[in-house]
């Protein structure tokens, strides 16, 4: 249930329906369902095997497979830390529209969003004052995220059991509701009419391939420390279906929440779909709120219903980016787990700070292309090269095995070994090719080094040193 | 407006896989566990 809450985040909702629309529609469920079982389901399963053997977080399990390997466990544990640093951010700006839709308080327009709410700057180099609103809504994440981990997997348990449950319905709701508006079908049809001419484009599946990647929680240490806290017995291989499909599910579910609501404010407003932001802030914080308040009645329950869906979802995924860091502080120093917690909730609040600014919003964008691209992507591919080739991978097969129902053969050492990498390569080679060829975005190429080179070099070092502190 | 037969067929398809796909690993799950 973790795993699944952990994989199941804001990136569903605002990403994947943006990402099949842009894809081929309906045809993109191909390349994203055969991504799913070539790559995304294999790797989860390498990942539950390792911590399940092992029952270390990802430091202590990669030092089991081979003393010298410790650091690409903090690597993969200090890669979600980072991301957390300013996914909470975007759960801030969840957390004050929420408070907002009670009363409708919102002005949904880009001009509100971007300057009176977040304070944007003129451009990155201008830091600007911190948001208020934002920081109130950091401080209360941050502290949600503290509370919940200090006591350790007990109290994990007790949150999901709410947290994963609880915005599912939400979101079956709110797709009920925007399917019964005028113009959701023309949305749905925008949606999954497929465009089956995408399918050869290689970058639509590149862009599967990365979706599945992304939206699994894979290569971040997180699926490695939940398994570590698995039963003895625990049935690795359908864990692994499971959490994969149900995130998988609730991705196609949100394309339909997002695209039935598009498709009722394209139609009240007479626009083309293409006109609308669907995608990212601009779809959680613009679009959608616009729809909503147009609505005949109860628009301030159904505003609160897709912020409280957007906060729980989101929650389970960032106290899973801290957990594989707090629970290796207190597994290789023996610092208590309230107090590695603590530090690690302080270190990321202060870091989180940064992106609260008027130009945090810039800032934000570029760490995310560049851990997402080059971060996620490199510690994956080192995962599937340390433990295929320098490790028996089949060790991790024959223990996923020993406890499952559905016995994985030797296709799965084949995938591990040779397809999951090469697509990761790929993947790797497309982001350098692309960012070389012109800088992201157009961001000054300081403002791409201090955000984007600088995290992942400090990582690698960060990831390094802590593998030389004894003991 | 209704749906395309083209999208009909990728939401049957999207709908057997994922939820079909989700129910038959749960329901093994629980038949295990029962064992």
């Amino acid at each position: 249930m973790a795993a699944i809450g952990s994989a199941v985040g804001l990136g569903n909702v605002w990403r994947f329906p943006y990402v099949c629309y842009k894809n081929g529609g309906g045809a993109f469920l191909i390349p994203y369902l055969i991504a799913l079982f070539t790559a995304g389901i294999p790797l989860m399963i390498l990942e539950f095997s390792l911590g399940h053997w092992s029952r270390s977080p990802p430091p202590l399990a990669f030092k089991k497979v081979n003393k010298k390997l410790e650091w690409v466990g903090w690597l993969s544990s200090l890669t979600p830390f980072v991301v957390a640093s300013y996914y909470v951010v975007v759960m801030a700006w969840c957390f004050a529209y929420m408070v907002y839709s009670i009363n409708l308080l919102w002005e949904p327009d880009a001009e509100s969003f971007f300057f009176r709410f977040l304070g944007k700057t003129s451009g990155i180099s201008e830091i600007g004052g911190i948001s208020i609103p934002v920081l109130l809504g950091l401080i209360a994440i941050w502290l949600s995220i503290f509370i919940i981990l200090y006591k350790g997997v007990d109290r994990i348990g007790k949150v999901v059991a709410i947290t994963v449950p609880l915005p599912t319905a939400l979101l079956i709701i709110l797709t009920v509701r925007g399917l019964t508006l005028p113009g959701a079908i023309e949305g749905v049809s925008y949606y999954l009419t497929p465009d089956f001419s995408k399918l050869l484009n290689v970058n639509v599946w590149l862009s599967a391939y990365a979706q599945v990647f992304f939206s699994l929680s894979l290569a971040q240490g997180i699926l490695i420390t939940y398994a570590s806290y698995l039963r003895r017995d625990s049935d690795i291989s359908n864990n692994a279906f499971i959490t994969s499909l149900a995130d998988a599910g609730t991705s196609f579910l949100a394309g339909f929440t997002v695209f039935s609501v598009v498709g009722y404010l394209a139609y009240v407003k007479n626009v083309d779909i293409n006109h609308l932001g669907i995608a990212g802030p601009h779809l959680t914080f613009i679009t959608y709120p616009t729809a909503i308040s147009l609505l005949p009645f109860a628009s301030a329950i159904f505003g609160m219903m897709f912020y409280i869906a957007l906060l729980t979802f989101g929650i389970d995924s960032a106290f899973s980016m801290i957990e594989p860091m707090a629970s290796s502080l207190n597994r290789k120093w023996r610092i208590s787990k309230f107090k590695a917690t603590a530090i690690i909730c302080l270190v990321g609040f202060m870091a989180s700070l940064f992106f609260t600014t008027g130009s945090g919003i810039y800032w934000l964008d570029i760490v995310d292309h560049f851990i997402a691209n080059f971060g996620l992507v490199t510690v994956g591919l080192l995962e599937c090269v340390t433990l295929g080739y320098l490790y028996k991978v089949s060790f991790f097969r024959e223990h996923a095995n020993k406890t499952s129902d559905i016995r994985i053969g030797r296709w799965w050492d084949l995938l591990i070994r040779y397809v999951v990498p090469a697509i990761l390569v790929m993947l790797l080679i497309l982001s350098i090719v692309e960012n070389l060829k012109k800088p992201y975005m157009g961001y000054p190429v300081y403002a791409l080094i201090i955000a984007g080179a600088l995290p992942i070099v400090f990582i690698v070092i960060a990831s390094f040193v802590l593998q030389r502190v004894k003991r | 407006m209704s749906l395309p037969i083209s999208a009909i067929v990728m939401l049957i398809i999207g709908v057997v896989v994922l939820y079909g796909g989700l129910a038959y690993f749960i329901y093994r799950a629980i038949r295990s566990k029962k064992e």
